[in-house]
């Protein structure tokens, strides 16, 4: 070659490359569009692509590139009018076209006529539009540099994507017949929708064609400039589709309220959900899926929920009674669909909480003449001595009764929670909410809890592990948790925990101490405070009995035989004296004359005890104390049979009268009381279980009648008999805890009354001390934080308090607008 | 022939019956080739697996092939030296790499 002699000079290229072939335009076009044509009827293996694309090539650097471009479209125009347009339109049986125009009864008539024209329809679509794309892909190929060059320098759509607004144009967009208005496209929409609505009456229909015709309006846009807003999906289908939804599940949501079954219409509604999502994914378009979703969500769910909510005999409540976990759970779902508070399914909830409440406070006021305990419990019951069978203690028996239902209850809405709701946090929220409302709509929460703690931590741990301890008084807490009055808790807590302390009959120290540190960690330091020092007294008192037996043992002499004795001396502020000695008006009970005996060994007490304290005073409880005495009987056949009693200190007292009393005679009423002292109430009390109760009657009582009178009279009963050598003898309705009775009920309320009084006051003057002046709504606001812990004041309780402070000069009013107060130091 | 569409070489044929045997993804480093081997274009090229290349001289296609097989060994690494391309087959590769859309 030439050219290799100059190695360094640039060869030309060589322009004579294709000049063997012919320049003319039309004889490489005249080939072209021969081919094109064949590649359309499926011929392109006869073709060389090399060959296409040099010409393709060729006519672009002869500049003709737009001539080029101009006739592929016209040819491919061409080519979908004359052709692909009658294969399509020839596949659009009268059935369809009909079908535009009919009303829906007369479509379901046909419904399988029109399934299988559908089907054909579609079928023809699909395949003309994917013979379409691939060759058109080819062409394209094929027409690539024409497309590099043309399309980049003139700015025109790429060949590609003028074919595809081509068949938009002219298959999508024709006629189906001359004579009618409808376009392929309307038939297309009407048909695809026809097959969703088949598929949502149950019908098995062919998902793939479907999904072919969807993703062929996906591929096609409104514009050549093919924006993602413009498919024609979305802008011609996708909104035919959900109007048809929407006309769809308005009736499906009026068609399920008619059947009435809540649990079916969440059945339903879940699947209906789970069929449009799947829908979405292999039928439809990922496109439409959110929108349905949140068509269903407002047309069905949001629509519907607050009547099925509250569907008769099916509803929430019904599921709650019925306890079905599956069908609230789906509820909880729909509703949370929605609505993020899940406002219906709560609200339906807490009405159920409280109605179920009310019952259960109102079967525990129930009037005790008209009680009729539940079976278990009378057997229960009559195990515990005939005591019980009183109705104060059957009140008491409904007491914890309530406690234990409201506990089962709390469980029940638990596991309703966990399992159904998934630890939704509003709703817990609001279940508490619930039950902290009927808890406190009841005003002997407070006294029934504790009564609850009471009777428990007494007998009802017995025979139980740590945990299952742990777990019951745990419950006990959470109740507590719900009620406002904390200070009244506290105050009955404290009674019933003395009497279990002196009478001994904690089952368990260790239960007890557990207690308290549980409550400490809900209701914090303050509120134990003072029953952390009743236990101290215990102990100290303890070791008080014991020195005291030390010192009784080195002084006294040998001879006299000493009465045992165990103390508790108890702080008088930490412990609620005047409940426990039942006095009325509040002063102290005048104490019993002793019996010589016991007198003495009172003394000595007293000595031992002021040596080692001076300057304190000590009040004797004789209806605290309990007494072992060994009590012989003379029979009449001369035999002398001995029991062991068990006596409260009063009964001690008034046996030790008999002692005196030569056999046979008898002593009045009157007479027990004039020479013990005795307060007429505790006298009555403690002579009924020594004359009255069948099994401990130590007394006989002339006339024999179930009441004690003034005027009866008493004798030694010689003949008492037991089985038992140790006799316990309980004071009727003394020794257990149990419901008060109005009087004492008002007694209690009085004086808690006057304590929160004080516990206001306290605050106001605290919380002033500290920030000198304050408006009167801010004080108010602050009062409240500080005492909500232990009760819920009125505000104008409060307001009342602040009047009194200003009359007694703690505060001054220093402004009337807004109200504002001064502290005065 | 059928087995041939799934080959991994292809066979690149010049104006002046020069063959090249290449693996078919180097080959494909040329979009115009690429096409012209796309198995769902049902193309006799795509078939057999032969493409006879009329526009391109046997030299000219042979420094192309070079290109190719550097091109992809090269594909994944940064600052790669440039080729050495000899100054008489300038023009002529520029026209090609046009006509191969390389």
């Amino acid at each position: 070659m030439a050219t290799m002699r100059a190695r360094h000079k640039i060869r030309a290229p060589r322009r004579g490359l294709a000049s063997s072939q012919t320049d003319d335009y039309d004889a490489v076009w005249s080939v072209l569009s021969a081919s094109l044509t064949e590649i359309h009827t499926k011929n392109a293996s006869t073709l060389s692509f090399e060959e296409l694309y040099r010409s393709a090539y060729r006519i672009v650097l002869m500049q003709r590139g737009q001539d080029l471009y101009t006739h592929v479209k016209e040819h491919e125009q061409g080519w979908l009018r004359g052709t692909v347009q009658k294969i399509v339109t020839d596949s659009i049986s009268t059935t369809l076209v009909c079908a535009q125009t009919q009303n829906a009864s007369e479509l379901l008539d046909q419904s399988n006529e029109r399934r299988a024209a559908g089907e054909k329809f579609l079928a023809v679509l699909k395949e003309a539009w994917e013979d379409h794309q691939l060759c058109m892909s080819m062409i394209t190929d094929v027409m690539m540099y024409m497309d590099r060059i043309i399309a980049l320098d003139h700015d025109k759509p790429s060949i590609y994507v003028v074919s595809m607004a081509l068949f938009r144009d002219h298959v999508l967009n024709t006629k189906v017949r001359p004579d009618s208005d409808l376009t392929v496209m309307d038939v297309l929409n009407s048909t695809v929708l026809f097959m969703v609505q088949l598929e949502r009456a149950g019908h098995m229909i062919e998902r793939p064609l479907v999904r072919h015709c969807t993703q062929m309006l996906e591929g096609l846009y409104e514009t050549v400039k093919e924006e993602e807003s413009s498919k024609l999906y979305l802008t011609i289908f996708e909104p035919a589709f959900l109007e048809a939804s929407t006309d769809f599940y308005k009736a499906e949501g009026r068609r399920l309220l008619e059947i009435g079954d809540a649990a079916v219409f969440c059945r339903i509604v879940t699947q209906r959900i789970e069929e449009e999502h799947e829908r979405a994914r292999t039928t439809l378009s990922m496109l439409t899926e959110t929108k349905i979703l949140a068509l269903l969500d407002s047309e069905l769910i949001l629509k519907n929920i607050d009547e099925v909510v509250q569907l008769e005999g099916t509803g929430v409540r019904h599921m709650l009674d019925h306890n079905q976990m599956e069908a609230l759970h789906r509820i909880y779902t729909l509703n949370a669909r929605v609505d993020r508070k899940k406002e219906a399914l709560s609200k339906s909830v807490n009405k159920r909480v409280v109605e179920l409440g009310s019952e259960i406070n109102a079967a525990s006021i129930v009037s005790p003449a008209g009680v009729t305990a539940p079976p278990e419990k009378d057997a229960e019951k009559s195990k515990k001595g005939k005591e019980k069978e009183r109705p104060a203690n059957q009140q008491t028996v409904l007491a914890i009764q309530w406690v234990d239902s409201i506990l089962a209850l709390k469980r029940q809405f638990d596991n309703v929670w966990i399992n159904a709701f998934m630890r939704d946090q509003g709703l817990q929220s609001s279940i508490m909410a619930s039950f902290s409302d009927f808890i406190n709509t009841n005003p002997r929460s407070s006294e029934y809890l504790s009564l609850f703690f009471d009777e428990n931590l007494k007998k009802g741990i017995k025979g139980k592990t740590e945990s299952e301890v742990d777990a019951l008084l745990d419950n006990g807490i959470t109740m507590l948790r719900y009620i406002k009055d904390k200070d009244l808790f506290e105050t009955y807590y404290k009674k019933h925990l003395s009497r279990r302390l002196l009478m001994k009959r904690s089952a368990s120290m260790d239960a007890e101490r557990q207690m308290i540190s549980k409550m400490k960690l809900e209701v914090g330091n303050q509120f134990t405070q003072r029953i952390e020092a009743m236990f101290k007294d215990m102990t100290v008192s303890e070791d008080l009995t014991a020195s005291y037996k030390d010192h009784v043992a080195k002084s006294a002499d040998p001879d006299h035989k000493p009465v045992d004795l165990e103390i508790n001396v108890l702080t008088s502020t930490m412990w609620p004296m005047e409940i426990m000695s039942n006095s009325k008006e509040g002063i102290l009970p005048a104490t019993c004359v002793f019996p010589r005996e016991i007198e003495a060994l009172k003394q000595s007490f007293e000595r031992f005890y002021l040596d080692k304290h001076s300057g304190r005073r000590l009040t004797w409880q004789a209806s605290m104390g309990t007494a072992d005495v060994r009590a012989s009987f003379r029979r009449s056949n001369g035999k002398i049979q001995r029991y062991e009693l068990n006596v409260s200190t009063y009964a001690l007292v008034i046996l030790i009268l008999f002692n005196d009393v030569p056999d046979g005679e008898s002593l009045t009423f009157e007479e027990i009381q004039s020479r013990t002292q005795i307060p007429h109430h505790d006298l009555v009390r403690n002579l009924q279980s020594l004359a009255v109760a069948t099994k401990t009657r130590v007394l006989l009582k002339s006339p024999m009648s179930k009441d004690v009178q003034t005027t009866d009279r008493f004798c030694f009963n010689n003949d008492f008999q037991s089985q038992f050598v140790k006799v316990r003898i309980g004071v009727v309705s003394g020794g257990a805890n149990k419901v008060e009775n109005t009087d004492q009920r008002k007694e209690t309320e009085k004086k808690m009354a006057e304590e929160r009084y004080g516990t206001i006051e306290s605050a106001i003057v605290r919380i002033m001390k500290q920030r000198k002046t304050l408006t009167h709504t801010q004080l108010v606001s602050e009062v409240l934080s500080q005492i909500s812990s232990r009760f819920v004041p009125e505000v104008s309780m409060i307001k009342k308090r602040i009047e009194s402070l200003i009359d007694r000069e703690y505060l001054d009013r220093v402004s009337e607008d807004p109200p504002t107060y001064d502290y005065v130091a | 022939m059928e087995s041939s569409t799934q080959s991994e070489y292809v066979t690149l044929v010049s104006c002046d019956g020069f063959e090249f045997i290449l693996p078919r993804s180097s080959a494909c480093v040329s979009g115009t080739i690429r096409r012209m081997l796309d198995p769902s274009s049902k193309f006799s090229e795509a078939i057999t697996g032969r493409c006879v290349l009329e526009n391109l001289s046997g030299v000219v296609l042979e420094k192309v092939c070079e290109y190719f097989l550097y091109n992809e060994k090269h594909k994944d690494q940064a600052n790669v030296a440039d080729m050495d391309v000899p100054a008489e087959l300038c023009l002529e590769l520029l026209m090609a790499a046009d006509y191969l859309d390389t």
